[in-house]
């Protein structure tokens, strides 16, 4: 399901059967409806967006303007919660944003290779160890983290890893965003048609080349779902770094919010200042890919 | 010598995928399903930092969690949130999807808002709403002015109410994730399908019934898995919002276990607790993605 | 070509272990400094300037200390201090935490008797058996009831109420004229205990100091028949409505700032409360002790203190000598003094020494700490052996939260004594 198939098709369904049918009501009293049906989407999207909108116009202004009206305008905009919330003693943002980006770039980065490489090389097998292996390996799509938890940081207290950056992207890799990976890899390298694998191997070519050179570049959308979804999901992970980091090594963003915040949030300019600073990129990174976003998801539901 | 050389290279080659395969596997086996059987040992012991020495003490953990009501006050309030939130954010996603199905630019600009919460993580999410639903709050502070309340609302400090307003919440950010994969199930459909029931004279709420909802199952059976599995574990947005309280009110089970083996001292029933909570997560699942599936079939 | 994406895990793997040396282990290594983990908590009063610079003057006298600040994330402090410890990260130096929650395990180290001995006034005050893990270095009272004159005036109440009845009157009078009479956090657990801390310690310990005492001998319960009436005394106020009915959606820091604006008339809190009053209207604030039955005068003590320190520190002679430096630094007590209401207990000083500025309300309720008066143990606050065993504080606070929206008074108290067997097992 290409977007641009949807998109011609959604046009028929609104006004181009004309050709096929006679049109269900007179034109202008449809017209009417379309405009109708417009408003309540846009009334019923503002609602929804409502929380969002919140924090993005009172990150603009000073506490009593918040409390005055939260809804209005933010004008004229003051930038002072912004330069606050990045001028606190403790680093709060540039250290989380960084810190983050550490862990999440290297955990997909890591996990990428792995779970294809993997997917790959199941995916060429048969039998019933092949079954039983996928069926564990999904399994840990629905395990709640805080069943592992402790013994994870056990076991990393074993291997001297405990609260460490090496550590926690360690416990990512092995959990259940490796899980997700292989759930997606395995669904397409399904439709990697066989002839073209068979071929290589008469070229001589090895199965690492195979997969990094020929199957890869096939299963570029699959690349693109889980890159996405797991930067997303690393990013935004709370209980791991919480625990498995500790408080030491410099809080990820979700974490040092928490540590340093939840305290007291009197001041709600303060609050929003932050909160857009910490939610900003995340939005930007889902705006810029947004299709491959929704792409993703809808393969992802169809398999 | 060309040809050895190949091979040699080859095979070098087929053991390096092999390696990565292997090391991926084994990565899952010692951080998921090691961790899975050291919990499942602990909770046969009565492990307690505390304490010099743990003791094998069978199915004493099990046992007690018959008699443990906070325990029993968590699986209501898990269930009931689970429940409710999935049902809630489905339709939600249902309406949304059919509102928004349309390919103008002013709908794909809606779509894509109507996906913002996912995008943000649980820690602001909950953080944004305190500041609405907090006693001096937003929310409060409006009702109060326009008239609509005479004193603040406790949304957050009220049993019930909290209950209400997490699952509000957590409503939200799921709607979001349901309204995409139902829109993508609706354009899956068949446009030769709408055609025909056109001519057929289908309109409306029947045409609704007779062909849009059948062929929205598949979707159906993933977002309302997906629904049930992220609330089961959800434990950022409850901490920040609530803490699990007042009075424990709010503590879902996987705040209760992370209680029991942190800040309790009781590792051993933690564990038990735990696998309690991997069980009823499993049978949900199955159980959903079973009837949803079957669904799919006879409908 | 083939090896590069192995090649591509290797960098990866080597990013992530520079990354993790470039932000860990807080540096002080190569200067050859020791360095310790300290746990704060900040309220708002205690923000983070004042413990930066308060660990800034206590390691200029330590020599070869470098101190890493953990601060803890919610007033919960003792529950992640826990957390950390299992997680594997206990931190080298405690700030306030409770140290019967933690000695059982051998997890922290007792200060020199004679250096506590030699410098503070009640050396005892959170003796536990035997042992001094914080240094006694200044008291409180918790609860003390801090009230508003001028809404008192406005309800027609003449003076500061001592007996239970009058009290009560007081409240009716408050309620009748609209003003919510009493404030309470309830969103954050230990402030929702407050009323019934006051409650219990006046009606139970007043009656009988070693209450505590002979719980752990058993020889009494918390399901025991004065106990439930005591306790009912706090339905009574919930039930007539002399809270504010979202009083447990009211967080702590938000419940300071609503009794300072006069949202209430009646503030029932420690007496670290005292460094909240503003100073502008300070004038317009009392405080009175909580009251009992026939209006005898029973102040609910806690020796308050610094920090404890970990038993398995890096340097546990360097971390006690920090805790020592940081007690006794005079700046350290103007400040806990001026912002956190602490009622020094630094052997042959008064208050002029320290130079602070203090208000009228503060001093007042300073007297009680000197005067000879019926002292008892602050129920879940005391530090010395009437502590309540590991995990019963947050039983306790989970009962008072209860107990706000539900009537079951004889249920609740049963669960307290079931959480103590258990506790004590």
């Amino acid at each position: 399901m290409t977007t641009t198939s949807r998109d011609t098709r959604d046009r028929q369904a609104v006004g181009g059967r004309s050709a096929l049918t006679p049109p269900p009501q007179p034109r202008p009293r449809q017209r009417i409806t379309t405009r109708a049906r417009v408003l309540v989407a846009a009334a019923v999207t503002l609602v929804f967006v409502a929380p969002i909108y919140l924090m993005l116009v009172n990150a603009f202004k000073p506490q009593d303007k918040i409390l005055a009206n939260p809804l209005a305008l933010p004008w004229p905009p003051t930038l002072d919660n912004l330069t606050k919330a990045l001028s606190r003693p403790d680093n709060l943002i540039p250290l989380g944003l960084r810190n983050s980006l550490i862990v999440a770039v290297i955990s997909v980065a890591l996990i990428v290779p792995l779970g294809s490489a993997f997917s790959f090389y199941i995916s060429r097998r048969s039998g019933r160890v092949k079954a039983i292996i996928l069926v564990a390996l999904s399994a840990g799509l629905m395990i709640p983290p805080q069943v592992t938890l402790l013994p994870t940081i056990r076991i990393l207290t074993w291997i001297g890893l405990d609260h460490s950056y090496p550590g926690l992207i360690l416990a990512n890799l092995g959990g259940g965003y490796l899980s997700f990976a292989v759930f997606v890899y395995v669904g397409f390298m399904r439709s990697v048609p066989d002839e073209i694998i068979q071929a290589a191997r008469l070229d001589g070519a090895s199965g690492l080349r195979i997969w990094w050179q020929i199957v890869m570049p096939l299963v570029r959308p699959a690349t693109a779902t889980v890159v996405i979804f797991l930067t997303l999901w690393i990013w935004n992970d709370f209980l791991n770094p919480l625990f498995i980091l500790g408080p030491l090594q410099g809080q990820t963003i979700t974490t040092g919010l928490y540590l340093t915040i939840g305290q007291y949030s009197v001041d709600y300019g303060q609050l929003f200042g932050i909160m857009f600073l910490a939610g900003v990129l995340p939005v930007i990174g889902y705006l810029t890919v947004q299709k491959q976003f929704v792409a993703g998801l809808t393969s992802g539901s169809a398999k | 010598m060309e040809d050895r050389r190949a091979v040699r290279k080859r095979n070098s080659g087929e053991r390096g995928l092999a390696l990565l395969a292997a090391l991926a596997l084994g990565l899952y086996v010692v951080f998921l399903v090691l961790p899975l059987l050291l919990s499942l040992r602990s909770s046969f012991t009565n492990e307690n930092p505390l304490k010099a020495q743990n003791d094998f003490i069978g199915f004493a953990n099990y046992t007690e969690m018959a008699g443990d009501d906070q325990l029993k006050a968590s699986l209501t309030f898990t269930l009931i949130l689970a429940f409710g939130v999935t049902i809630a954010a489905n339709a939600l996603g249902v309406g949304f999807a059919l509102l928004l199905n349309r390919t103008s630019l002013s709908y794909r600009v809606m779509r894509t808002v109507a996906f913002l919460p996912q995008v943000l993580s649980g820690v602001i999410v909950a953080f944004v709403w305190q500041t609405i639903l907090t006693q001096n709050g937003l929310l409060n502070t409006a009702l109060v002015k326009i008239g609509l309340l005479d004193e603040p609302y406790p949304w957050l400090g009220s049993p019930h109410a909290a209950l209400f307003s997490i699952g509000l919440v957590v409503t939200w950010v799921m709607s979001g994730f349901t309204t995409v994969v139902y829109l993508a199930a609706l354009q899956s459909i068949p446009l030769e399908l709408h055609d025909m029931a056109s001519l057929d004279g289908v309109r409306g709420t029947q045409r609704f019934r007779k062909i849009t909802w059948p062929m929205l199952a598949p979707g159906t059976t993933i977002s309302v898995t997906i629904s049930l599995i992220t609330v089961l574990k959800l434990y950022d947005i409850i901490t920040v919002l609530t803490g699990g309280g007042p009075a424990n009110s709010t503590q879902s089970t996987a705040l209760y276990i992370v209680k029991l083996a942190f800040t309790s001292d009781r590792v051993g029933y933690a564990s038990a607790v735990a696998m309690l909570l991997l069980g009823l997560s499993a049978l949900v699942a199955l159980t959903v993605t079973g009837v949803l599936r079957r669904r799919e079939v006879s409908l | 070509m083939i090896r590069k994406p192995l090649l591509a895990a290797c960098v990866a793997g080597l990013l992530a272990l520079t990354a993790a040396c470039g932000s860990g282990d807080g540096g002080g290594k190569e200067s050859g400094e020791t360095a310790l983990t300290y746990l704060v908590f900040e309220t708002p009063s205690l923000d983070a300037k004042f413990w930066d610079d308060s660990i800034t003057a206590a390691s200029a006298q330590t020599p070869g200390v470098k101190i890493n600040k953990i601060v803890a994330p919610s007033t919960d402090r003792d529950g992640y201090a826990k957390q950390l410890q299992q997680s594997g990260q206990f931190p080298d130096l405690l700030q306030s935490i409770t140290p019967s929650n933690f000695v059982g395990a051998g997890l922290l180290k007792p200060y020199d008797k004679t250096w506590i001995d030699a410098n503070f006034l009640l050396p005892s005050a959170n003796s536990l058996k035997g042992e001094v893990y914080i240094p006694p270095t200044n008291s409180q009272i918790v609860p003390q009831v801090y009230y508003n004159k001028q809404l008192f005036q406005q309800a027609g109440i003449e003076k500061a109420p001592t007996t239970w009845a009058e009290f009560l009157d007081a409240c009716a009078k408050l309620k009748a004229k609209n003003i919510n009479p009493i404030e309470l956090g309830g969103a954050d657990p230990f402030a929702a205990s407050m009323p019934l801390v006051g409650i219990v310690s006046a009606d139970i310990l007043g009656k009988n100091k070693n209450w505590l005492q002979d719980r752990y001998a058993d020889k009494v319960k918390f399901a025991d028949a004065d106990m439930v009436t005591a306790v009912n005394k706090y339905r009574t106020l919930v039930t007539s409505g002399y809270f504010d009915k979202g009083a447990l959606g009211v967080k702590y820091a938000d419940s300071i700032t609503r009794f300072t604006t006069g949202k209430s008339a009646m503030y029932p809190m420690g007496s670290w409360f005292l460094g909240s009053v503003p100073k502008d209207t300070a004038d317009n604030f009392g405080s009175f002790p909580w009251p009992t039955d026939n209006g005898d005068v029973v102040v609910p003590f806690v020796g308050g203190g610094s920090m404890a320190i970990s038993a398995k520190a890096k340097d546990t002679a360097l971390a006690e000598k920090f805790g020592q430096a940081w007690s006794l630094n005079p700046a350290n007590l103007k400040a806990l003094i001026e912002t956190d209401g602490a009622f020094p207990m630094i052997k042959g000083k008064t208050l002029k020494d320290y130079n602070v500025t203090v208000t009228k309300v503060f001093e007042d309720s300073y007297a009680y700490v000197g005067q000879d008066n019926n002292k008892v143990s602050a129920i879940g606050w005391a530090t010395n052996d009437d502590a309540l065993p590991a995990g019963l504080n947050d039983a306790f606070y989970a009962a008072a939260q209860a107990l706000f929206t539900k009537d079951d008074v004889a249920g609740e108290l049963k669960k307290l004594d079931e959480a103590w067997k258990t506790a004590a097992q």
